[in-house]
């Protein structure tokens, strides 16, 4: 129905899309009288099959927050600072615009890098590069690093995916390290928590939890296992030990067909390559010599063991180099690390890789597959810290040894758009590694342009956690200039990057910040002036973002006319661009970002309208025929996907996937080339093509006297800890016992005279926060756990609890603190606590 | 006919879904849940047990609270549900201390006046508090203005991304609730007491 | 972990849960209704007319203005009369009403009529009636174990007794109740005697109470040994039953005036706390008693 029509009517259902977290799920919404009085899940969807976590439950406390933005406002206390009122007075949008686009057309004709960008919107991906058509290089925020710069990357090289889940309709035996997936958070919570429950309860499908705190899904599993924070891959490596040097099991035949297992890899890991044709080879064992990896060959004669002297050269089958990396984590070292005990490490491992029957087949709509019934899932919790590259190879690698990856049963790559996954043919009859989805990588400088310095991460994603730090000191890698400005978009970098006190202090230094968003938050509060989005309630778009199990377009619609005087985000942009002088370049970012099709393609000096650009990208998508009046009518796009393109995608096109990665060693490589000819000391040493334990990680190298660790956590109720200002979430997360203080273990507090309720200090190497202490039985004794839901401190009335606990503030953020590889920073912290009250 | 719910405490992940849910559906203000999800912690780490407990009005059969009703403002219905009609109760919560499950709310005078953010209410709240009144009791409907428009599926099952919540007919032997309970052995809270409730719990 | 069950407040936890609803305007209904009534009764027996107008006073503003403040829509009260077949408190309300029309009316008859014996009857059973309804509506509750007891309506009998005795003794000798000579003299005595029973009740309620499950017994701990131990053993048995009793031993009813004047307050503080914590400790039993906590 046009919408029109639709919002005529005095009583009716407008089906439209979620985005009370970074995920879309179907919904429809009940409007009488023009007020929306019910959200539910859309029962036709095949996502999230009607169903709704509470944060999308609660989408009507957004809608209707009087606290929203409901005009342009600007500030009129010229006194920044927390807590301090802005004193907004409302304002035109002819004043809000042009006041904005006077003060950053001058900041871009003097220098486009003194802006500063901070544009989150998950949703609305394609608005991502605004900064960079403006001719900023910064990304002063954190959605990707604080959760995913080092796990899309890997996805990217294994699977051509950005993100990756088990199969929930085949897994037998679920291992899930550090992740939510099906009870809390990550991908698409509401539809895969009734994915899980299904597998648990009516496959009987086994679960293990590894988290340091007894999260949801850790209450739900078979087994609880706590780890150490940041030690995950130790327990993964000594699993991978236990199989490959006591069980003996891995899957050989995935290994020689599907992967790189069986390339030659000399002495200094690098491939040995035939001299003529610079081919990479393999050990034929039934002619006993090298032989260049495309020739013909018997699956059963490549080596994968051995070592072999080839032209004189010392060499290995990758396969072999892994497992002689790993000869050392015997369950018994990597139980010392991560705290788990080698028996359990050890029975783990002979369940899981008995469970992954190898060699076994599963026929799904009449085609054959391997079938490998156990996987291991793993997220933030698991990769967020140093060395987080090698923590996601390492969970990689514990699932190709048994042959899962993207197989019904296993670990499947999950992709970030309608494109699915991107399998392109590569070197060596490789899929082409694809670790940046994002954007394109920074190209390497000598003198870092961006203050997140992502020309020096190569195959990371941009590390804004390092922005402060080299704003606040530029010296230290050669800033030659200083940011003046920021533009804010459905973020809050005041609150989400790590090391707060040296953001606020770049905060602090700002002459101009504008920012788009629809409540004030914690960054906003200090804006100069605020451009009123529309909800998602009132807005139109296109989306699609790593969902698991199904593909294709959610459509967002207003299921009301819009409440205020508010402008869709991408409008207010555009109108932005237009008015500094950019158009051109931005209306060619959108044609690239909204997957225009050539005749779709905008001209350089025109204004689109978000509507416009929409109904270019449906029919550019799904053709003429299907453009935005067709989703009015019909809705969503979206369905199941089939098992050909959920299984197998590399090897339908014949490629291989990597378990030995060369790739990234060889980026490292030739990163510190580059480094050492530019004279600068970079340490490369985490680009390895093994993930091995290292000790130098510098968590668990802190000085004794901050005897704790200590992490944050997202549950069901919550995003980030913006969802706290919605008041049906804060009564329900305020009667949680996990939502009420700093949780400790009970032992722990025993033997530090701590009591539930008493006022502790928190003090790490780089904060100090307060905390209500929550003792409980629920974490690990070495550590304290804090939820996101009690770190608020913006002026927003709902959600202000006696004492606010912002965990960031305890977080360093430095690039010794960042990994090395994939820019990840470090999620957890090490401190010490004192009772004060 | 007789309605009731299964909850599947191996299923349930104690999201909460539920519990905002229905306070959208039913329009219920601040501190008003008829329903809500319990966390029931055992063992010392590392052999802790963890389950989540939704509890709800158990719509019983034997119900206290309607027996001690002195106003008949509670009252069952054919189809078993337990309700309270507004414009008869009095507010005198003998049925609040007589319900063993503590599932009964009372609404303090003024409490309808006021919304989440003060007096001045949202548009929602302007709808939807209309449909209470204070100084009365309340509790869980089991959604019976859907029931009676023929949507028998409550607005907490209805969410349940995990689907915890079964509703149906416990009369009919082949209703999915029935089934359920067969199968696995559906216990009813607090039996000892004679009500016979019409929510099951699978554990 | 110390107690494995927890008592809990508004947590989603799963444990004991105190009722919160009946506090003290229904505590205050309680009291007015006991010692009204008690002071009724009596004051039929004793031919006093000022004591039964002034025991209807105690049950008409006291109890039914307590009450009457505690609904929330007082206006509905008539509408509590509806189901007298099944709710304890339509019963009461009707014994109520039975008791003022009853009450009123004798006071308007002369002695000598003949209906006065049978409406002198009928009005005392309506104040016994009030006097121990609410024991019975207590017990009927199989919600809140401790007050699940069969003891409960003999406690709130005794306690009327008591508190309709001492308000006699207070009327006497503050000089507004004539009463012969015999029964004067006996007084003293049956106020000890209600005393020493009380105190046995009350004891004997609390030891039954010990094994009304784990809910019960959680009351009893926080009666005895909770937060609630210091009012009632200071206020409900020390100041209204031991003081009481002492004082009446010692010094006695003749000890004047002012001395019955204490022992009448001390009463009545005591009579008002013991319900106000009886309610106060009412504690339901944890939901699902069959999932192993
Ligand atoms: N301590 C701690 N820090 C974390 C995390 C954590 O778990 N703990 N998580 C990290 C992760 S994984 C991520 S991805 C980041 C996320 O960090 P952010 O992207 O900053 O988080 P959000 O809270 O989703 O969004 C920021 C703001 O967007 C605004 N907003 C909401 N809706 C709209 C809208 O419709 N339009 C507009 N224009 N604005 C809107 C709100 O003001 C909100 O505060 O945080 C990271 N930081
Ligand atoms: N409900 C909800 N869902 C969401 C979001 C949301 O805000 N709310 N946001 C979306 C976004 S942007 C993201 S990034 C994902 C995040 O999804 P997840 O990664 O699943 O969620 P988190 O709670 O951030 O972190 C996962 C878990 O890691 C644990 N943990 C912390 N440190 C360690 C460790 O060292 N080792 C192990 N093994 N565990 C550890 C924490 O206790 C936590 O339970 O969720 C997405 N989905
Ligand atoms: S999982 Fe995310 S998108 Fe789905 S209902 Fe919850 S908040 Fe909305
Ligand atoms: S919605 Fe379902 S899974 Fe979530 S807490 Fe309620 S019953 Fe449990
Ligand atoms: S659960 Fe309580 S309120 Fe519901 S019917 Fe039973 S006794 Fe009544
Ligand atoms: S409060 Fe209302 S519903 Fe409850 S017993 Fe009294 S009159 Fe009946
Ligand atoms: S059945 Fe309806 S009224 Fe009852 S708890 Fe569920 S949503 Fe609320
Ligand atoms: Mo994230």
């Amino acid at each position: 129905m046009k919408q029109n029509e639709m919002v005529a009517q005095k009583d009716y259902w407008a089906k439209s899309a979620c985005k009370m977290c970074i995920h879309t799920c179907a919904i429809r919404a009940h409007v009488v009288d023009g007020v929306v009085v019910k959200i539910e899940g859309d029962p036709d969807n095949p996502g999230n099959r009607g169903k709704l976590c509470p944060k999308g439950q609660s989408g009507i406390n957004r809608l209707y927050d009087p606290h929203r933005v409901k005009t342009p406002l600007k500030r009129t206390n010229p006194e920044k600072g927390v807590g301090v009122d802005p004193m907004w007075v409302p304002i035109s949008w002819e004043e809000a615009l042009s006041t904005t686009a006077e003060k950053l057309k001058a900041i871009r004709e003097d220098d486009p890098r003194k802006l500063l960008v901070s544009i989150n919107d998950f949703h609305r991906i394609h608005i991502w590069g605004w900064g960079a058509a403006f001719g900023s290089p910064h990304y002063f925020s954190t959605v990707g690093q604080y959760c995913g710069a080092a796990y899309h990357p890997t996805n990217g090289i294994l699977d051509g995916a950005f993100a990756a889940i088990n199969d929930y309709d085949h897994c037998k035996y679920w291992i899930q390290i550090g992740a939510g997936d099906g009870f809390s958070a990550h991908l698409h919570l509401a539809s895969s928590i009734k994915r899980m429950a299904d597998a648990r309860v009516n496959r009987g499908m086994k679960l293990v939890v590894v988290e340091p705190r007894m999260s949801a899904g850790a209450a739900k599993a078979d087994e609880w296992i706590a780890t150490r924070p940041g030690t995950d891959r130790a327990f993964v490596l000594g699993m991978v030990y236990t199989m490959l040097y006591e069980l003996n099991v891995y899957d050989a035949w995935f290994m020689r067909k599907h992967t790189n297992g069986i390339h030659l890899i000399q002495k200094d890991g690098n491939m040995l390559r035939n001299p003529e044709n610079n081919k990479a080879m393999v050990w034929d064992t039934a002619t006993g010599q090298a032989r260049d990896s495309d020739a013909e060959m018997d699956i059963q004669d490549m080596a994968l063991e051995g070592s072999y002297q080839v032209n004189g050269v010392e060499c290995r089958p990758a396969f072999q180099v892994i497992k002689d990396s790993l000869a050392d984590h015997t369950p018994e070292r990597m139980s010392e690390i991560c705290s788990v005990s080698a028996a359990t490490i050890r029975r783990i491992a002979k369940e899981y890789s008995d469970a992954a029957s190898i060699g076994s087949d599963i026929t799904l709509d009449g085609k054959e597959y391997p079938y490998r019934p156990a996987a291991v899932n793993y997220y933030r919790g698991a990769i967020g810290h140093v060395d987080g590259g090698l923590d996601a190879l390492a969970m990689k690698l514990v699932n190709l040894i048994v042959g899962n990856i993207d197989v019904p049963g296993g670990h499947l790559g999950v992709g970030l758009n309608h494109q699915q996954l991107i399998i392109e043919e590569g070197q060596d009859g490789m899929m082409k590694p694809q670790p940046h989805l994002l954007h394109p990588p920074g190209a390497f400088i000598t003198k870092p342009d961006s203050f997140q310095m992502i020309e020096w991460y190569p195959i990371g994603i941009d590390p804004g956690h390092l922005c402060a730090a080299n704003i606040m000191d530029p010296d230290h890698f050669g800033y030659d200039y200083q940011p003046e400005a920021l533009i804010i978009e459905h973020s809050n970098p005041m609150w989400n990057l790590s090391q707060t006190p040296k953001v606020k202090e770049v905060f602090k230094k700002l002459k101009f910040i504008v920012a788009i968003d629809i409540v004030l938050n914690e960054s906003s509060d200090w804006a100069d002036i605020i451009l009123p989005d529309l909800s998602y309630l009132e807005s139109d778009l296109l989306i699609c973002i790593e969902s698991p199990m199904v593909t294709g377009y959610f459509y967002r619609r207003p299921v009301i006319k819009p409440l205020y005087d508010s402008r869709d985000a991408t409008d207010i942009l555009s109108d932005l661009a237009e008015r500094i002088g950019f158009l051109p370049n931005w209306n060619g970012l959108l044609n690239h970002t909204c997957f225009l099709a050539p005749e779709y393609h905008l001209e350089p000096d025109k204004v689109y309208s978000n509507l416009e650009l929409t109904d270019r990208m449906a029919k550019s998508i799904y053709g003429p025929d299907q453009g935005l009046e067709w989703f009015q009518e019909h809705g969503h796009a979206t369905r199941l996907l089939r098992p050909d393109e959920l299984y197998m995608s590399a090897a339908q096109k014949g490629l291989r996937i990597p378990i030995y990665f060369n790739f990234i060693k060889e980026v490292g490589e030739d990163l510190d080339k580059k480094m050492k000819a530019a004279g600068r000391e970079w340490d490369t040493s985490s680009y390895l093509p093994v993930p091995i334990w290292r000790d130098s990680h510098p968590l668990h190298n802190v000085d004794p006297e901050y005897d704790m660790y200590a992490f944050a956590f997202k549950e069901a109720q919550s995003n980030f800890s913006e969802s706290t200002t919605m008041p049906w979430i804060e009564e329900v997360i305020s009667c949680q016992p996990i939502h009420l203080g700093v949780m400790i273990n009970g032992k722990t507090a025993k033997a530090k005279g701590i009591k539930t309720g008493d006022v502790l200090k928190i003090e790490s190497p780089f904060g100090v926060v307060e905390g209500l202490a929550r003792v409980t039985e629920e974490v690990h004794p070495e550590c304290i756990a804090i939820s996101n839901t009690i770190s608020r401190w913006s002026r927003h009335p709902v959600g202000k609890r006696k004492i606010n606990t912002h965990f960031n503030q305890l977080l360093p953020a430095d690039v010794k603190w960042t990994d090395g590889m994939t820019g990840h920073l470090e999620t957890a912290t090490r401190v010490k606590l004192t009772v004060i009250a | 006919m007789r309605y009731g719910m299964v909850v599947d405490l191996k299923r349930c992940v104690g999201c909460q879904a539920c519990t905002v849910a229905c306070k959208s559906e039913n329009g219920n203000g601040p501190g008003i849940m008829y329903t809500k999800v319990l966390d029931q912690v055992s063992g010392e780490y590392p052999n802790v047990r963890k389950q989540f407990v939704p509890v709800l009005c158990n719509h019983c059969k034997n119900a206290p609270c309607q027996r001690v009703c002195p106003t008949g403002a509670t009252y069952k219905r054919e189809d078993g549900l337990v309700l309270v009609d507004h414009d008869k109760c009095m507010g005198c919560r003998a049925c609040y201390v007589a319900c063993p499950y503590n599932n009964r709310i009372f609404l303090k005078r003024g409490k309808t006046k006021s919304g989440y953010y003060g007096k001045e209410m949202t548009p929602y709240e302007k709808v939807k508090y209309a449909e209470h009144q204070d100084g009365i009791v309340e509790k869980c409907k089991f959604c019976a203005h859907r029931i009676d428009e023929g949507i028998t599926e409550t607005s907490c099952s209805q969410t349940c991304p995990a689907d915890a919540r079964i509703f149906g007919d416990l009369d009919d032997p082949e209703s999915k609730v029935s089934r359920l309970i067969r199968s696995r052995g559906g216990r009813q809270p607090l039996c000892e007491d004679d009500t016979d409730p019409s929510v099951y719990y699978l554990d | 972990m110390g107690r494995a069950i927890p008592l809990v407040e508004k947590e989603f936890v799963s444990g004991f849960r105190q009722q919160t609803e009946w506090a003290w305007l229904i505590a205050s209904a309680f009291f007015f209704g006991k010692v009204g009534s008690g002071l009724f009764i009596m004051s039929v027996v004793l031919d006093s007319r000022l004591g039964m107008l002034v025991g209807l006073l105690i049950v008409l503003v006291g109890k039914g203005g307590a009450h009457f403040l505690y609904l929330g829509r007082p206006w509905r009260f008539w509408r509590g009369m509806a189901r007298p077949n099944s709710a304890w408190i339509a019963r009461g309300i009707w014994a109520m009403s039975f008791m003022m029309a009853a009450g009123f009316l004798l006071l308007l008859l002369p002695m000598s009529s003949a209906l006065y014996m049978p409406l002198a009857v009928f009005a005392s059973i309506c104040a016994f009636v009030v006097a121990v309804y609410d024991g019975f509506l207590l017990t009927s509750s199989p919600a809140i174990p401790i007050w699940n007891s069969a003891l409960m309506p003999v406690l709130c009998m005794f306690y009327s007794f008591l508190g309709g005795t001492t308000m006699v003794l207070f009327m006497k000798h503050m000089g507004f109740m004539q009463l012969d000579e015999k029964f004067a003299a006996f007084l003293p005595t049956l106020e000890i005697g209600l005393l020493v029973a009380n105190l046995l009740i009350v004891l004997m309620f609390l030891m039954g109470s010990i094994n009304t499950g784990s809910a019960g017994r959680e009351s009893f701990d926080l009666l005895v040994k909770g937060p609630y131990a210091l009012p009632f053993f200071s206020l409900a048995i020390g100041v209204g039953l031991v003081f009481t009793l002492l004082m009446s031993v010692f010094g006695g009813a003749h000890a004047g005036a002012g001395t019955v004047a204490l022992i009448t307050v001390a009463d009545l503080v005591g009579h008002f706390f013991i319900f106000f914590l009886l309610l106060k400790i009412g504690v339901f039993k944890p939901v699902l008693g069959f999932l192993k906590i």
